[in-house]
């Protein structure tokens, strides 16, 4: 089912966050008229309500805020994905997103810490096409 | 000041796993509750405030549409009905929303009704709900993020800044069963919970452990809110006022909280203590939002009740369980009376108010009590609504 009421018109918004993600690359929004960068997307700058908006590359080292790890249970459709951590990502130029961790060297996520390093390191395209979501690393 | 809107009376039905309680029945019977302890007859409630279930959309259409109008036969009387909804810090904006009624001169005699049916609904369905409302679709549904991790996330943050051990969070859930146990009306009234008891169950969404969840339950409480004048008129012996209210909405997305050991409560604290005129060290007890442990924690040093970084040790050295310093949650909140969604918030407003009017039972009424710090967040922890009430005598 496409074309619901709730997704007409987000694609100028979603469209290049994920587009970029499949090319392996991040961006995060921009306003032309403050010089702001803004996340999540807005429709207008929430800074200065212009609509003068356009998408820019993305800082790929930031500070991890938290984390958590889900062991045991998950919505609907990631019960294949257990054991996956998700991860509050604070980026230079202050905006900050949501995003997945890959595993360790020892494949868990004990090697992260809050307000530790850590760097974007996109999924392959297949995994973007089917869920549109940054994952960051530690590291090397 | 003769139209201050004051609470005088309240409702409350157990919560817990009661599949043979149908909703709407919860609804009328502590309606009728509520009443009577505010020592009025059903026509003279005008107005009817209703908190939001989230057990079903129908359900909630009905709270929506006055169908509680009808079943209190109050249809061609009641002058509004309406829903006011926030998630989890519903009951303090609909509080507001009746004080205001009261002044306005809309309203006489409002009554708040909420009802949840949590503990009954199946716990899959509930749980994709909650994922499904207060995470965005656009931005973090793809990330596979659940709400037990959005509790997740506020712990290690709070861990983090705080140094708070595993231990000291697994006794916030321990002080609080300890209060549940004088609570008739609580989920967990009657098991005992050990910090190794909490420590030694299942890693669910690490740092949280299967003992740090809230339980999801049905429940139903009520509250009657009429005019200072009015209280006296009826003969009232004790009401309670607002002293004080203030709140800040610090985020939508999980994923956009700027300190998420922090939140929105230090902001919220400001104002309403500027109003109230009075401190943290004035109150006598406090009932804050904690469906996980660092929520209130992070409320407790954010409110003043606790010094930053301290709130989790304190809770460890029983400051805050019966019998300790200060009484925090006396109802044994959401984590152990049990999470009736919305009403959670509604469950420890109730028990504040019920404290101040000094009905909270023999065995957890905090004696004295005069001034109460309430606190409520909804969503995912997106504000911090705080109210400040004190129980008056005539």
């Amino acid at each position: 089912m496409t074309g619901t009421i709730e997704a007409t018109g987000m694609h100028a918004l979603t469209g290049p966050f994920h587009e970029a993600l499949r090319r392996g690359e991040l961006v995060v929004q921009h306003c032309k008229a403050c010089d702001r960068n803004i996340m999540y997307p807005r429709h207008l700058c929430p800074f200065c309500y212009a609509d003068d908006l356009d998408f820019v590359a993305a800082p790929t080292t930031g500070v991890l805020h938290s984390f958590a790890v889900h062991r045991v249970g998950s919505p609907t459709g990631f019960e294949d994905d257990l054991p996956y951590a998700v991860g509050v990502v604070q980026l230079p130029g202050d905006v900050q997103l949501l995003a997945r961790l890959w595993p360790d060297a020892d494949g868990g996520w004990d090697a992260y810490t809050c307000d530790a390093e850590i760097v974007f390191r996109p999924a392959d395209a297949a995994e973007t096409e089917r869920r549109p979501v940054a994952w960051f690393g530690l590291p090397d | 000041m003769n139209d201050e809107p004051v609470f005088i009376g309240s409702g409350e039905l157990p919560s817990g796993r009661y599949p043979n309680r149908p909703f709407m029945g919860d609804l009328v019977r502590v309606a009728v509750a509520a009443v009577a302890d505010a020592g009025l007859t059903m026509p003279d409630i005008d107005t009817i405030l209703l908190i939001p279930c989230l057990h079903s959309p129908a359900d909630q259409a009905d709270l929506v549409f006055s169908r509680v109008v009808e079943e209190l036969g109050l249809a061609g009387r009641a002058k509004s009905s309406y829903m006011v909804h926030s998630g989890g810090s519903t009951s303090d904006n609909t509080i507001r929303d009746a004080a205001g009624l009261i002044t306005s001169g809309h309203a006489r005699n409002v009554l708040v009704l909420q009802a949840e049916k949590w503990g009954s609904a199946p716990v899959k369905d509930m749980i994709d709900m909650l994922t499904a409302n207060g995470i965005p679709r656009e931005w973090e549904k793809a990330s596979g993020l659940s709400f037990n991790a959005v509790g997740a996330l506020i712990t290690r943050r709070y861990m983090h800044a705080s140094g708070s051990t595993p231990a000291d969070m697994a006794s916030v859930c321990v002080a609080l069963r300890q209060w549940a146990s004088h609570n008739p009306n609580a989920m967990y009234r009657d098991k005992e919970l050990t910090v190794e008891q909490v420590l030694a169950s299942k890693m669910i969404t690490d740092p949280i452990r299967a003992l740090e969840c809230p339980m999801l339950a049905d429940g139903a409480c009520a509250l009657v809110l009429t005019s200072e004048g009015n209280a006296r008129r009826l003969g009232r012996e004790r009401w309670v006022r607002i002293a004080g209210s203030g709140g800040c909405v610090s985020h939508y997305s999980i994923g956009q909280e700027r300190d998420l050991a922090v939140l929105g409560w230090a902001n919220a604290a400001v104002e309403a203590y500027e109003t109230a005129g009075w401190g943290p060290e004035d109150a006598d007890l406090a009932e804050i939002y904690d469906s996980y442990a660092a929520v209130l924690t992070s409320g407790l040093e954010g409110l003043g009740l606790a010094p930053k970084g301290e709130a989790a040790r304190m809770f460890a050295a029983g400051e805050f369980s019966p019998g300790g310093r200060f009484p925090v949650n006396t109802n044994g909140g959401l984590l152990s009376a049990g999470h009736t969604g919305v009403g959670g918030g509604t469950a420890l407003l109730t028990e504040g108010v019920r404290q101040l009017l000094g009905r909270a039972g023999r065995d957890r009424q905090v004696e004295g009590a005069a001034r109460a710090v309430c606190g409520g967040s909804g969503g995912t922890y997106m504000d911090a609504q705080v109210l400040l009430l004190e129980g008056v005598s005539a």
